[in-house]
C-alpha cells in the first residue's frame, strides 16, 4: 500500500513539473478576441428573469435578443451574427456571481451588455475576473452612479441616468412646483436607494419627519408595505416619493389604496424611474385580483415619473415606432411597453459600439471606441449618452399618469428635459438643448 | 458480521495529502471556470458533512444548517471589517463562532426530537438572515464584502484567483473530511450512533445521551461554520440572499442523495447539487429561459422524491447494502 503510494505520490511531482509547463506556455500564446469568430460576436448577459424583483425587468433581455436578430437578419455586424448568452441571477448577488463568473471563464463571451441590478453587478465587479480580464462591461442597467468610475472600473459603462442624477431633477421640480409641501419617501434599503437619498441631499431636498422609510431589497414580494405607507401617512407627507423597483412599487400603489389614497388620503406619488412601467404596475396588480389591478391604477392616476427614453405609448416617435415593428417580428407574443423599448434601444447602442470598434473587434477596441464616439450614437434617449466618463444618459423629462395608465409629459406638448451631472457638491438642474439623432434608416445603425 | 477494515489516523492523513496533490495538480489543468465550481463543490461539501454528522450520526434531523453556516460567514466578515485580521484566522473564528452558537443552540434543542427540532431549526434558517437584514453592523441586504485576495507574495500574479480560491477551499474540505471521518470511527462517533439507535439502551450502557447530542450539535456547527465562511470566499459576499431557506433544504437534498451516514457520501451530494444545475442548464440554452431556470431545481426535488420512495436511506446507502448482500451470497 505504502510502496503504491510512494509510486503515486512519484506519478503526481511528474503532473506538477508537467503542469508548470503546460501553464507557462499557454501564458506565451497571443490570444484572439475571445467571444469573436468569423461568422459570429457572443455576448453576455445577466438580469433578474425569475424571482420577486423580476417583473418587468425579465422583459428586457429577450427584448435585446429580438432587436440582435432583426439586425442578424440585416446582416449582422460586419457579416457577424450576434449571440446573446442570458442569464437569471433572480436579483441576488451571489447568483450574480457565478453567472457572470459562467459567462465570462465557460462561454467566453465578447464583452457583458445590460446587466441589471445595482447590488447584483457590485458582487460580480468584485468577485468576476471582468477588470482582470479587461471585458467590456456596457450598458449596465442601473442607475447606480458608482459604476461610472473609470479609474476602479475601467471596462464598465452606464446607461441609465445616474440615481443620483434623477433625484437632483426630481428635488428641483418638488421645490419648484410644491413649494412648502411636507415630503416623504419610499426607498430600497441598498445603494441603489441609498444614492438617491445622497441626490435629494445634494439638492438639498427635506423629508418630513417620519417620512424617510425604506424595505429590504428581496422582501418586498413576502413583506409588504403596509407599516412603511402607514408610517407614511402618519407623517402628513403631501408629496410621496416611491423609489424603488417595480414589483415594490406595485405592493406600494395598492397598499395605499387600501389606506385609503383617493378618498381619504391624497398625496401626490411622485415614481422612480426605474420602479414606474405602467404595464408592469397593472399586470402585476392584475395577476392577483381585478380589485387590485383597479386600485393599482387609481394610486397610479395623478402620479407622476421621470423618463429619459420617450414614453412607450408615443407610437408617434420613430424610436418607438420601428422598435414595436420589431417587436411584433421578432419578440412575439410579448406585450410592448417601456421595458421593452429599454431593452431594444440598449441594444441598438451595442451594435453602435460593436460598430464602432472596427471591424476585427477587441475587447480594448470595443471600449475605446465606446469611449470616444459614444456621445454621438443614435437612440431613443433625450438627453446625451455621456460615455467619455462612464456615464448613461444624463437627462430626464416629467411625465404624469392619466386615468388608463399613459404617461405624458405634465405639462402637455414636447418632453421638457431637465439635465445635470453626478455631483453631490451642488443640486444644479438645467433645461437640456440636446438635439436627439434621428434613427438610422430602417433601424439598422451603419455607423463606424 | 461484516468486518470493515478501518485504516489508522496517519494512513488517512496520507491518503488525504495525496488527494490534495491530486486536486493541485488537476487545477492546472481544467479551465477556470471548473476549479470555481470545485470550489463550490469543496464549501458544499463540508456543509453536507455537517448535516451527515448531526443527522446521519447523531440522529438530530436538521433543516436549518444554513443559518449555522451564516453565523460562521458573518462572524468571518466582521472581523475583517471591524478588527482587519488576517482572512486564515477568519476561518477559525467562523468554525469557533458557529460551534458556539451551535452549543448554546443545541443544549436547548436537547430537548427537543424528531419533527419538533426539525421545526426548530427550520426557525433558525428563516431568522437568522432576516435578522442579519435588521442589524446594521451586519450590513443590511448587500451583506458584507468578504473577500480572500490573491495569492501571497509573488505568486499573485502567476496563481490565477480561481486556483487561489479553489486551493483553500479544498484544503478546508480536506481537513474537514479526515477530522470527521476520525470523530465518526472514534468513542465519540460511536456514543452518537447509540444514542440514534436507542437512546435508552444507550443510557443504561453509560452514555449521556443529552450530552452526547449536545455535543454532535457543536461539532457539527462547527463545520456548517466552517462550510460558511468557504461559501462566502466563492461569491465574495456575505449576505442574507446568500444563505436562504433554499440552501438549507439544498445542502440536505445533498445529503440525503449522497448518503446520509457516511461521510463519503458527502462527496457524491457535493457533486450532484453543483453539476446537476450545470448539465441542464447547458441543454436548455437554447430553450425559453423559465424552463432552465426552474429545470434544475424540479430534477434536484424529483431525484429527492425517487429516493425516497426508492432508497428511503438515500441512494448510496442502497448501493451499499446491496453490495454487501452480493457478498453474503454464495
Amino acid at each position: 500500500m505504502i510502496r503504491a503510494l510512494k509510486n503515486r505520490v512519484r506519478v503526481g511531482a511528474a503532473l506538477v513539473a508537467l503542469a508548470g509547463l503546460v501553464s507557462s506556455g499557454v501564458s506565451a500564446q497571443a490570444a484572439a478576441a475571445p467571444g469573436v469568430t468569423k461568422d459570429t460576436i457572443t455576448l453576455g448577459m445577466t438580469s433578474a428573469q425569475s424571482g420577486a424583483a423580476s417583473p418587468g425587468y425579465n422583459k428586457v433581455g429577450p427584448a435585446m435578443r429580438a432587436y440582435f436578430d432583426y439586425i442578424n437578419e440585416k446582416g449582422g455586424v460586419y457579416g457577424r451574427k450576434i449571440v446573446l448568452k442570458l442569464e437569471d441571477d433572480k436579483y441576488v448577488p451571489t447568483n450574480a456571481v457565478n453567472k457572470v463568473n459562467k459567462l465570462i471563464l465557460r462561454d467566453k463571451v465578447f464583452a457583458l451588455v445590460g446587466n441589471l441590478g445595482t447590488a447584483t453587478h457590485t458582487a460580480a465587479l468584485k468577485k468576476t475576473p471582468i477588470i482582470k480580464q479587461g471585458v467590456p462591461d456596457l450598458f449596465v442597467n442601473t442607475g447606480y452612479s458608482g459604476f461610472a468610475a473609470p479609474k476602479k472600473y475601467p471596462t464598465t459603462f452606464m446607461y441609465l441616468p445616474s440615481y443620483i442624477m434623477e433625484a437632483k431633477i426630481m428635488a428641483k421640480y418638488i421645490k419648484d412646483k410644491f413649494p412648502g409641501k411636507k415630503v416623504g419617501i419610499l426607498y430600497q434599503d441598498d445603494d441603489f436607494g441609498k444614492d438617491g437619498l445622497a441626490g435629494f441631499k445634494a439638492a438639498g431636498l427635506t423629508f418630513v419627519a417620519g417620512g424617510t422609510q425604506k424595505y429590504a431589497s428581496l422582501s418586498q414580494a413576502t413583506v409588504g408595505l403596509t407599516a412603511q405607507l402607514t408610517a407614511l401617512k402618519t407623517s402628513g407627507a403631501e408629496v410621496i416619493i416611491l423609489f424603488g423597483v417595480t414589483s415594490a412599487t406595485a405592493v406600494a400603489m395598492r397598499t395605499a389604496a387600501a389606506l385609503g389614497y383617493g378618498t381619504t388620503w391624497g398625496p401626490q406619488f411622485i415614481l422612480g424611474s426605474v420602479g414606474a412601467d405602467p404595464t408592469t404596475l397593472l399586470t402585476l396588480a392584475g395577476a392577483t385580483t381585478a380589485e387590485a389591478r383597479a386600485a393599482t391604477l387609481r394610486s397610479l392616476t395623478g402620479a407622476l415619473s421621470l423618463s429619459f427614453l420617450p414614453a412607450a405609448t408615443d407610437t408617434e416617435d420613430e424610436y418607438v415606432k420601428k422598435f414595436i415593428e420589431i417587436n411584433t417580428a421578432y419578440n412575439k407574443g410579448v406585450a410592448w411597453d417601456n421595458n421593452v423599448l429599454v431593452g431594444m434601444n440598449q441594444a441598438m447602442l451595442v451594435v453602435q459600439a460593436l460598430r464602432a470598434a472596427g471591424q476585427n473587434p477587441t475587447r480594448a477596441s470595443l471600449v475605446s471606441a465606446l469611449k470616444s464616439k459614444g456621445g454621438t450614437f443614435a437612440s431613443a434617449a433625450y438627453s446625451k449618452l455621456d460615455s467619455a466618463n462612464n456615464v448613461g444618459f444624463t437627462g430626464y423629462w416629467v411625465g404624469k399618469y392619466n386615468s388608463t395608465g399613459v404617461i405624458a409629459p405634465v405639462d402637455g406638448g414636447k418632453p421638457v428635459v431637465y439635465t445635470t451631472d453626478s455631483s453631490t457638491a451642488n443640486g444644479d438642474v438645467a433645461t437640456s438643448t440636446f438635439v436627439r439623432p434621428a434613427m438610422p434608416a430602417d433601424g439598422v445603425p451603419t455607423n463606424s | 458480521m461484516h468486518v470493515v477494515h478501518k485504516p489508522s489516523t496517519g494512513k488517512r492523513i496520507t491518503l488525504a495529502l495525496f488527494i490534495a496533490l491530486i486536486l493541485f495538480v488537476a487545477s492546472n489543468f481544467v479551465d477556470e471556470y471548473r476549479i470555481f465550481q470545485g470550489a463550490q463543490v469543496a464549501a458544499y461539501l463540508v456543509g453536507i458533512i455537517s448535516i451527515v454528522l448531526l443527522t446521519g450520526f447523531s440522529g438530530q434531523i436538521t433543516l436549518g444548517q444554513g443559518a449555522f453556516m451564516a453565523v460562521g460567514a458573518y462572524s468571518a466578515a466582521i472581523v475583517v471589517q471591524e478588527f482587519a485580521l488576517p482572512i486564515w484566522l477568519t476561518f477559525f473564528i467562523a468554525v469557533i463562532a458557529a460551534a458556539l452558537f451551535g452549543a448554546i443552540i443545541g443544549i436547548s434543542a436537547g430537548r427537543l426530537s424528531g419533527p419538533y427540532l426539525a421545526g426548530a431549526t427550520l426557525a433558525f434558517a428563516v431568522g437568522i438572515p432576516a435578522l442579519a437584514n435588521a442589524i446594521p453592523i451586519l450590513g443590511g441586504e448587500q451583506g458584507l464584502s468578504f473577500d480572500i485576495g490573491f495569492a501571497p507574495g509573488k505568486y499573485a500574479d502567476t496563481v490565477s484567483p480561481y486556483k487561489w480560491l479553489f486551493w483553500i477551499c479544498a484544503l478546508c474540505a480536506i481537513i474537514a473530511v479526515v477530522i470527521a471521518v476520525n470523530l465518526t470511527s472514534s468513542g465519540m462517533g460511536r456514543e452518537w450512533r447509540a444514542v440514534r439507535a436507542h437512546e435508552t439502551a444507550a443510557a443504561l450502557s453509560g452514555i449521556n445521551p443529552a450530552r452526547s447530542k449536545v455535543l454532535a450539535f457543536t461539532v457539527s456547527s462547527g463545520f456548517a461554520g466552517l462550510a460558511g465562511v468557504s461559501f462566502s470566499a466563492t461569491v465574495g459576499l456575505v449576505s442574507p440572499s446568500g444563505f436562504t431557506l433554499s440552501l438549507s433544504f439544498l445542502l440536505l437534498t445533498g445529503a440525503i442523495l449522497g448518503g446520509i451516514s457516511h461521510i463519503s457520501g458527502a462527496l457524491g451530494g457535493a457533486f450532484i447539487i453543483v453539476i446537476i444545475p450545470t448539465i441542464f442548464e447547458a441543454w436548455t440554452e437554447e430553450a425559453s429561459l423559465g424552463v432552465a431556470t426552474y429545470l434544475p431545481g424540479i430534477i434536484v426535488s424529483a431525484l429527492l422524491l425517487l429516493s425516497i420512495a426508492l432508497a428511503p436511506e438515500g441512494p448510496s446507502e442502497a448501493l451499499h447494502k446491496l453490495r454487501h448482500r452480493g457478498h453474503r451470497k454464495p
